[in-house]
């Protein structure tokens, strides 16, 4: 007998429905080799009411997206098999993409969506004058955006995103892989960068990300939003956008792993929300834990601080370290520890320095023939 | 006593500098000395990347190189920390050029990216390096009864590249509470979601929508508190979950805790007193038999 298994699929019509129900379906697996084949499978031989979208069959489009087993994936890209292997002969649970209104079953509205990509202008608007013949754009410029490139509005990424999840205002993964991607085109005026960079922030709500990484887990065309929304912060950042707890955090990162090595998590609430962390301290010094208030300088600070100066002369930051509040929290370090930051330096020293002793008194002592 | 190079991280200050002696502990009862790698510095905690990504990758090099310089792996005690370091190690591997120049910077200070250390994080490493049956074989204080729901957090699952377990079906954590005598509870509502760490200082309410939806769902589903293996998963669903009105406060504990209560140590040693929302399941005088 074939080999079958067993895809539990999501069914609403909301013209007949009152609710949304499931409904089983059997797919034998010699006949199919992807996930949308067995959605055919089960629209031509089991039952034809079933919708769902699709176009190119070869992950072009983008039109087939779905969620497998809680999971965004292109139907056509999906082997079947595999998936009944992951699923261990429990039933394939396939329904629409998260957080876009469903039309019927599998097919979800993209609108409102794109709407929200739209007001972005994640597009470009050439700088003047505008050059005669093509564009030459250089290979390491090309290297830059050629994943974000690639993306193909599947809204894969969207449906599993953690922000769009808590924040309706979020434009989504895939949207700030498009604003990274044209804030770093030398073709794009800078007036238009700027207003790109501004609508991220302020439309699209790009400091909302979580940081999560799914969207680069489910993206089927190898683009990497999470990654393309830190560097849109970072533009952000450097065009002067900077009034975000998220650049406060940022600089707090910057300033504080240059100065010791490392961040200071009792500081935060401090430099980012102004907020007092002594009563946190506090509960955590009644149940009788030792609290260090400044994290202890590292040995190998003073050689580190170089490595981070020689990087940033290379390769500017889109923040640069913040020398006041570096001498600032160096004075913290020295309240608390009663040294500056060379202590090691100074310790290395002072044992070299009383070996050098012990040495002596012995040689003296050998001289002196004493035993 | 097998060795590894281990990396610190921010993970062991403020008020939570005494859980580098109790890593330390239990893994040498595990058979394994773990060896701090002096000099390493902060990964960048995924955030400063977002201005200067090449400083990541530099500073991660670094920490990699001073590892590499000893003959030693690294074992890593943070789902974050583990993914910067992967992520850089998973470049540097893959680009020569990146790596030739970082390797230029490096020289400044005697040191040398390789790529021969292996990273490792700490959940692969107790169930694969050091075992789940000798972890069984060491528990002098069974967990008997306890219903723990098991919690992995995002960056050892996502992305697929440097995922330590099955990113859609994770393993390893129940394996782990099993041998420790207690109920895992595996399947419930939120198990996948965000824990919110990495939001709190960038959109705070976005952060503790988040917080909650772990210890709800887990709640739900009879469990009686969290184990993660991610000390900023464990601190989010501590001091966060402890900000949120209405809250289950589910208590969230850090997988090397609950290990070493398991192994005998008393709720201060473990860490487990130090917790905002108190694990109730602890008592003082708890028997541990060997
Ligand atoms: S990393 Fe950010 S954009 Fe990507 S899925 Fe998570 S929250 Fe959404
Ligand atoms: S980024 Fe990837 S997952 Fe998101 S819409 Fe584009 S192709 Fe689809
Ligand atoms: S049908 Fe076009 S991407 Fe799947």
């Amino acid at each position: 007998m074939a080999e079958k298994a067993v895809l539990r699929i999501y069914r609403y019509n909301p013209e007949v429905d009152q609710n949304p129900f499931y409904r089983e379906y059997e797919v034998p697996l010699d006949e199919v080799q992807t996930l949308l084949d067995a959605l055919f499978f089960v629209q031509e031989r089991l039952d034809p009411t079933l919708s769902f979208r699709f176009f190119c069959r070869a992950a072009v489009c983008g039109s087939c997206a779905v969620k497998v087993n809680g999971v965004s994936r292109l139907a056509c890209k999906t082997r079947f098999r595999d998936l009944v292997e992951a699923s261990g002969g429990r039933p394939i649970t396939v329904e629409p993409l998260n957080f876009l209104k469903p039309v019927k079953d599998l097919v979800v509205d993209h609108d409102a969506a794109f709407e929200n990509l739209k007001t972005l202008k994640t597009w470009c608007e050439p700088k003047e004058p505008i050059p005669e013949r093509e564009y030459r754009i250089p290979p390491e410029e090309v290297k830059k955006y050629e994943r974000p490139t690639n993306c193909i509005l599947c809204f894969a990424c969207y449906g599993n995103c953690e922000a769009v999840m808590d924040d309706p205002k979020y434009a989504g993964p895939f949207a700030f892989s498009r604003v990274y991607r044209y804030a770093v085109d030398s073709r794009v005026k800078d007036e238009h960068k700027r207003e790109m960079v501004k609508n991220a922030l302020e439309a699209g709500d790009v400091w909302s990300c979580v940081q999560c990484q799914k969207c680069i887990y489910v993206c089927p065309k190898g683009v990497r939003p999470a990654e393309d929304i830190q560097n849109v912060r970072g533009i952000a950042a450097e065009m002067g956008f900077r009034d975000y707890p998220g650049v406060r955090k940022l600089q707090h990162f910057v300033d504080w792993v240059y100065a010791t090595g490392q961040i200071n998590r009792l500081a935060l609430p401090e430099e980012v929300y102004g907020v007092d962390p002594t009563p946190l301290i506090n509960k955590f010094r009644e149940k009788g834990a030792e609290v260090w208030e400044v994290p202890k300088p590292l040995p190998g600070l003073l050689e580190f601080r170089d490595l981070i100066l020689e990087v940033m002369k290379e390769k500017k930051p889109h923040l640069d370290i913040d020398f006041h509040h570096v001498r600032r929290i160096d004075k913290r370090v020295e309240e608390v520890f009663k040294a500056d930051v060379c202590t090691r330096i100074t310790e290395k020293f002072e044992e070299q320095k009383s070996d050098f002793f012990s040495r002596f008194w012995k040689k003296l002592g050998e001289f002196f023939g004493a035993s | 006593m097998k060795q590894v190079g281990f990396y610190q991280g921010c993970c062991f200050q403020g008020p939570d500098a005494h859980m580098f002696d109790m890593l330390k502990k239990v893994f040498a009862d595990l058979g394994v000395d773990i060896k701090l790698v002096e000099r390493t510095t902060c990964c960048g905690g995924n955030t400063i990347d977002e201005a200067n990504k090449f400083l990541v990758y530099s500073i991660n090099a670094r920490n990699i190189a001073l590892a590499e310089a000893e003959g030693l792996d690294l074992l890593v005690s943070c789902n974050t920390c583990y993914m910067v370091l992967a992520k850089t190690k998973h470049a540097l591997d893959n680009d020569p050029q990146l790596r030739e120049e970082i390797n230029k910077l490096l020289a400044e200070e005697g040191l040398e990216y390789k790529g021969t250390a292996k990273i490792w994080h700490i959940l692969p490493y107790l169930v694969e390096e050091v075992g789940v049956d000798t972890i069984r074989k060491k528990v002098k204080r069974p967990l008997k009864g306890w219903k723990v729901a098991t919690y992995y957090g995002c960056h050892i699952k996502y992305p697929k590249e440097v995922a330590v377990v099955d990113s859609e079906n994770p393993s390893g954590l129940e394996e782990l509470v099993e041998a420790l005598g207690a109920e895992p509870v595996k399947d419930y509502e939120g198990k996948d979601a965000c824990c919110g760490y990495h939001a709190y200082y960038t959109n705070k309410p976005v952060a503790l929508k988040k917080v909650v939806r772990a210890p709800e769902g887990a709640k739900k589903a009879g469990a009686e508190m969290l184990v993660t293996p991610c000390p900023l998963c464990f601190k989010a669903q501590d001091i966060y979950q402890d900000m949120v009105e209405n809250a289950p406060r589910v208590p969230s504990v850090y997988l090397p805790e609950l290990l070493a209560y398991a192994l005998g140590y008393d709720p201060k040693e473990a860490g487990l007193a130090y917790h905002i929302i108190p694990v109730d399941k602890v008592t003082v005088n708890a028997p541990a038999s060997s």
